[in-house]
């Protein structure tokens, strides 16, 4: 790599295809500023400054890391937190190690403003493929630090030793706090990639990272910085932000998916003396000096607007034969898995036994236990700034600015803690965010919306509903000699500003064959694991969202990633086929993954959840106790490089049909465990939800639109529902990648119940939620 | 106008009587504990004590209020202290065992609904010294107008959280 000169430094040093250059001697303080140039499309050319629309620039305070004269560290990343604290822990903890430097100097995480941290993305796949950007950026600014100590102690580099921000050689020593004081030190590290879109920039290059074998930070429990004052209410919650002037709104959302405004209701002035009602196309806000007085007014002016009618919705009783026999699957390819292989057709066609079934999943939401909420400023000189809590402020950012047909440097997106909502909003937007820019745009004020319970489950996205196909073919020795699978799920992830689309101003299209973001395709999202069967095809076929193109509003049941999306919906029906396919080769669902498995990691999550949860090969049917039969089920996946295995032990009343889940065991193989204390919390959380999705959830929509509003009509799990979870974390440092964790724990619980289920009572349950009521007619077939 | 008593102090309000207290804590005195969940009364994420009882502030009215005194997250530390007579000193430096203990077993994920259930850990610990693990879970299920619920899955944690601050209280009265 050359370096090249760079007009306003006065001295430039080429760090691994970083360039680390010299401003001159300043008075007080000094530092080292971590920036970014990008990389182009013909190599590690760069430019001098930040990519264009990113108000960030190398040569500002505002910059990547940033290490100063008193050995403190402050960091900076796009990706906001979203509940699992994987910015306050893991970043922390990986940047530290990279550094050589405690864990306690690095002072301040700043994450997720558009304005104030430098590579964009989503509160989502964290560890990015095992190399989070942080790694990369601490492994170049410790190349830099070595060059400037050999410089300054005149030790050759590769002698230089470091512990705790001392470097040292040659008998002498440095801090890292002296290596910059009085200095103004500039690091420019190669990035690829848009700000703007779901994924960010990339750090580019590879510098030489610290070896896992030497680690000392990661791999502790340390503990998430926010617990302290979210716990002690001193957190500033989305919730708790307020600007001057600021006023309430509320919204009047249409009566059904379809319906256009026809009249809006009467306002009581003398009542509500000081509420304002925007109207603009189709939305309707309501806007007052103070909360009450808003939901007061906004519930006076719902009950005499008047919508026009609109029926498009299959309903849910009729969904599944809607899918099946209405929906367009042929519009958009089918995608076939790069795991497919091996003569399927011929391998099905006289096999010694063989498994057909149709496994589905119904609608859920997200159902955060907050409703969404924002507050947006939209200033007299066009700037405007939104205050919410996104999964990914830059992607909320372009949106907001092609709303507004402005540009982007004219939006800044503010990020808080707020009630976890799970992939709804990893596009951009929750829900509110536009709504408040219209509100705040027509007023001339900062408007806060915060939509109501009803309103969060009616008006938000949902996570997809899907059914598979599936057939196992089995020899005589009960090996499974060909497995075929097709998938079936509509669109997943509609990102369109809701507020936009009811206003009829400029959002991206809805999801179709060209797609925005992945448009109606539908994808392989779960990965095949059991290399040891000789025929393999899985198949995925996409289609429109429900509803979407009869509404007058262009609005369906409206999707959007769900953790794990589309592989919960997809790991369900394949692991509960393997171990259906399992009972009708005789065999011991366990053993007969393990004999399927080629991936040593994927063998030992298997045998380890085995031997933690105390799984016992079935001999005989169980038999009744005090009216309940008891199960075992297992479930296995593996994503973001992680390896997982799930045992439930299950009681199921026979005569009521209730499932209670007694216990569940889950082994995960990360590769690298970061933090054991947060993974094992993550786990457990992710372990709940599953069960909660497994047992109670569905949305339940007529042919106008979704007829779930609060959380008697949209019940999740509750203490009463918590089983004894055990987590069984292995650690391996061989694999030198961190693997995902939390949200890959959603996924397992189903399959495992399920798999429980039929291990109890010999009868597969192939629909889901497995409600008394669906129970009782299984127990009866 | 109405004068109310929260965490100690008497605060004046402008805030008409109909208005739900979570409201008038959240805007008019700025307190940031209870949260806006569901305003039905059927998650607990706004929850507050009044008088000691844990109420749910998204449906209590100004007006029901009265001359009771409101406790919410951000007065643990201080009814902590008052209850065991700690001095100002000592209370400064104190937060509730509940508190402590929820920070030692890390049990918030989004944190959301966190509010509501340490509220709910301190009125049963106020009235159930050593709670059996049934009793932990009625107070999280049974024991008002609806379940606490967390969305992320914590619950685990929270009982861990409350077994480990009941041995923690329990200990503390025996020195005091």
């Amino acid at each position: 790599m050359i370096a090249t000169q760079q007009k306003v430094a006065t001295s430039t040093t080429d760090v691994f295809g970083a360039f680390l250059s010299r401003r001159g001697f300043v008075k007080t303080g000094g530092a080292l500023l971590v920036g970014f140039g990008l990389v182009s499309a013909d190599g590690m050319q760069k430019t001098d400054v930040a990519a264009s629309g990113n108000t960030l620039n190398a040569a500002l305070p505002e910059s990547w890391i940033e290490l100063h004269a008193d050995n403190t560290i402050l960091i900076r990343v796009g990706k906001p937190d979203f509940g699992t604290g994987s910015v306050f822990t893991a970043y922390r903890q990986i940047a530290a190690e990279e550094l050589r430097v405690p864990v306690e100097a690095i002072r301040t995480v700043i994450s997720g403003d558009t304005d104030r941290t430098p590579d964009g993305s989503g509160a989502f796949d964290f560890l990015q493929g095992g190399m989070p950007n942080i790694r990369k950026a601490g492994a170049y600014v410790y190349q830099a630090l070595l060059d400037l100590a050999s410089e300054r102690l005149g030790v050759p580099k590769d002698q230089l030793s470091v512990r705790d921000s001392i470097i040292s050689g040659g008998g002498k020593s440095v801090s890292y706090g002296d290596l910059v004081k009085n200095q103004h030190l500039n690091l420019t590290i190669p990035v690829k990639g848009d700000v703007h879109s779901m994924f960010g920039l990339t750090v580019e290059g590879n510098p030489p990272l610290k070896p896992v074998s030497e680690y000392t930070i990661v791999g502790k429990s340390f503990r998430n910085s926010v617990t302290v004052s979210k716990v002690t209410a001193k957190e500033t919650w989305v919730t708790d932000v307020r600007l001057p002037g600021m006023l309430h709104a509320r919204m009047v959302h249409p009566k059904t998916l379809g319906s256009k405004l026809v009249s809006v209701g009467p306002l009581d002035k003398a009542r509500f003396p000081n509420t304002q009602v925007v109207v603009r196309g189709n939305l309707v806000g309501v806007v007052a000096p103070t909360e009450w007085e808003a939901i007061k007014a906004a519930q006076q002016i719902a009950a005499g607007t008047k919508w026009t009618d609109w029926k498009g919705l299959p309903g849910n009783e009729r969904l599944f034969q809607f899918l099946k026999e209405d929906a367009d699957w042929k519009s958009t390819p089918a995608e076939t898995s790069k795991k497919s292989n091996g003569d399927v057709a011929s391998a099905l066609a006289k096999p010694s036994k063989k498994l057909s079934a149709t496994y589905q999943r119904p609608y859920l939401k997200h159902a955060p236990i907050g409703p969404t909420m924002a507050l947006a400023d939209v200033r007299s000189d066009g700037t405007v700034y939104v205050y919410t809590h996104t999964q990914n402020p830059q992607a909320l950012r372009s949106g907001i600015a092609h709303m507004l047909s402005t540009s982007v440097d004219r939006v800044v997106v503010r990020t808080f803690a707020g009630p976890g909502h799970y992939g709804r909003s990893n596009g951009g937007n929750a829900g509110a965010e536009d709504e408040a820019v219209i509100l705040s745009q027509a007023v001339g004020k900062p408007v806060r919306v915060q939509w109501m319970r009803p309103e969060d489950f009616q008006w938000s996205t949902q996570s997809s509903a899907a059914f598979s196909d599936v057939e196992i073919g089995l020899d005589a020795e009960g090996k499974m000699t060909a497995f075929q699978i097709d998938h079936y799920m509509p669109a997943m992830q509609d990102d369109r500003l809701v507020g936009a689309i009811l206003a009829g101003l400029p959002t991206i299209p809805a999801p179709n064959e060209q797609g925005a973001v992945i448009g109606v395709r539908n994808d392989v999202h779960d990965p095949w694991i059991y290399d040891g069967t000789p025929a393999v095809l899985e198949r995925a076929y996409g289609t429109f969202q429900i509803g979407q193109k009869s509404s007058a509003l262009n609005v369906g049941l409206r999707d959007h990633s769900l953790r794990t999306p589309g592989q919960y919906q997809q790991n369900f029906p394949r692991e509960l086929a393997i171990t259906e396919a399992a009972v009708l080769a005789g065999a011991d669902p366990l053993q007969f993954r393990i004999q399927h498995a080629r991936e040593k990691r994927l063998i030992g999550v298997l045998e380890s959840v085995r031997d933690a949860s105390g799984w016992k090969p079935r001999s005989e049917p169980p038999s009744a106790v005090n009216g309940l039969k008891r199960g075992q089920g297992v479930s296995a996946l593996f994503r973001g490089g992680s390896y997982w295995a799930c045992v439930a032990n299950i009681a199921v009343n026979m005569t009521s049909g209730a499932i209670k889940v007694e216990r569940v065991t889950v082994a995960v193989d990360p590769g690298i465990v970061i933090n054991p204390m947060q993974l094992k919390r993550q786990v457990e959380g992710g372990t709940v939800m599953g069960i909660s999705m497994t047992l109670l959830e569905e949305l339940r929509f007529d042919e106008s639109g979704v007829i779930v509003n609060d959380w008697r009509s949209y019940p999740i799990a509750t203490v009463a529902d918590l089983p004894e979870i055990k987590v069984v974390l292995i650690n391996r440092p061989e694999v030198g990648k961190y693997g995902q964790g939390s949200e890959a724990a959603n996924a397992l619980a189903a399959s495992a119940i399920a798999g429980a289920f039929l291990d109890a009572t010999g009868k597969p349950a192939r629909r889901l939620p497995l409600k008394p009521d669906y129970v009782q007619a299984l127990l009866r077939a | 106008m109405a004068t109310i008593l929260v965490n100690g102090v008497k605060r004046e309000v402008q805030a008409p009587s109909d208005t739900p207290l979570l409201y008038v804590l959240r805007n008019d005195l700025e307190l940031s504990g209870p949260q806006f969940g569901c305003g039905l009364a059927q998650c607990g994420a706004c929850s507050v004590l009044l008088n000691g009882k844990e109420v749910r502030s998204c449906i209590t009215p100004l007006a029901a209020v009265g001359d009771k005194e409101v406790t919410t997250l951000e007065g643990l530390p201080t009814r902590w202290a008052k209850q065991r007579g700690l001095s100002a000193d000592q209370a400064a430096k104190t937060l509730h065992p509940v508190q402590e203990t929820w920070i030692e077993e890390q049990a918030p994920l989004c944190g959301f609904c966190q509010n509501g259930m340490i509220i709910k850990a301190t009125e049963l610990l106020e009235r159930v010294a050593s709670p059996t693990l049934a009793e932990i879970k009625e107070a999280f299920t049974t024991s008002g107008p609806s379940p606490h619920l967390c969305r992320c899955g914590s619950y685990t944690a929270i009982i861990q959280a409350v077994q480990r601050a009941a041995t923690r209280m329990v200990k503390r009265s025996d020195v005091l």
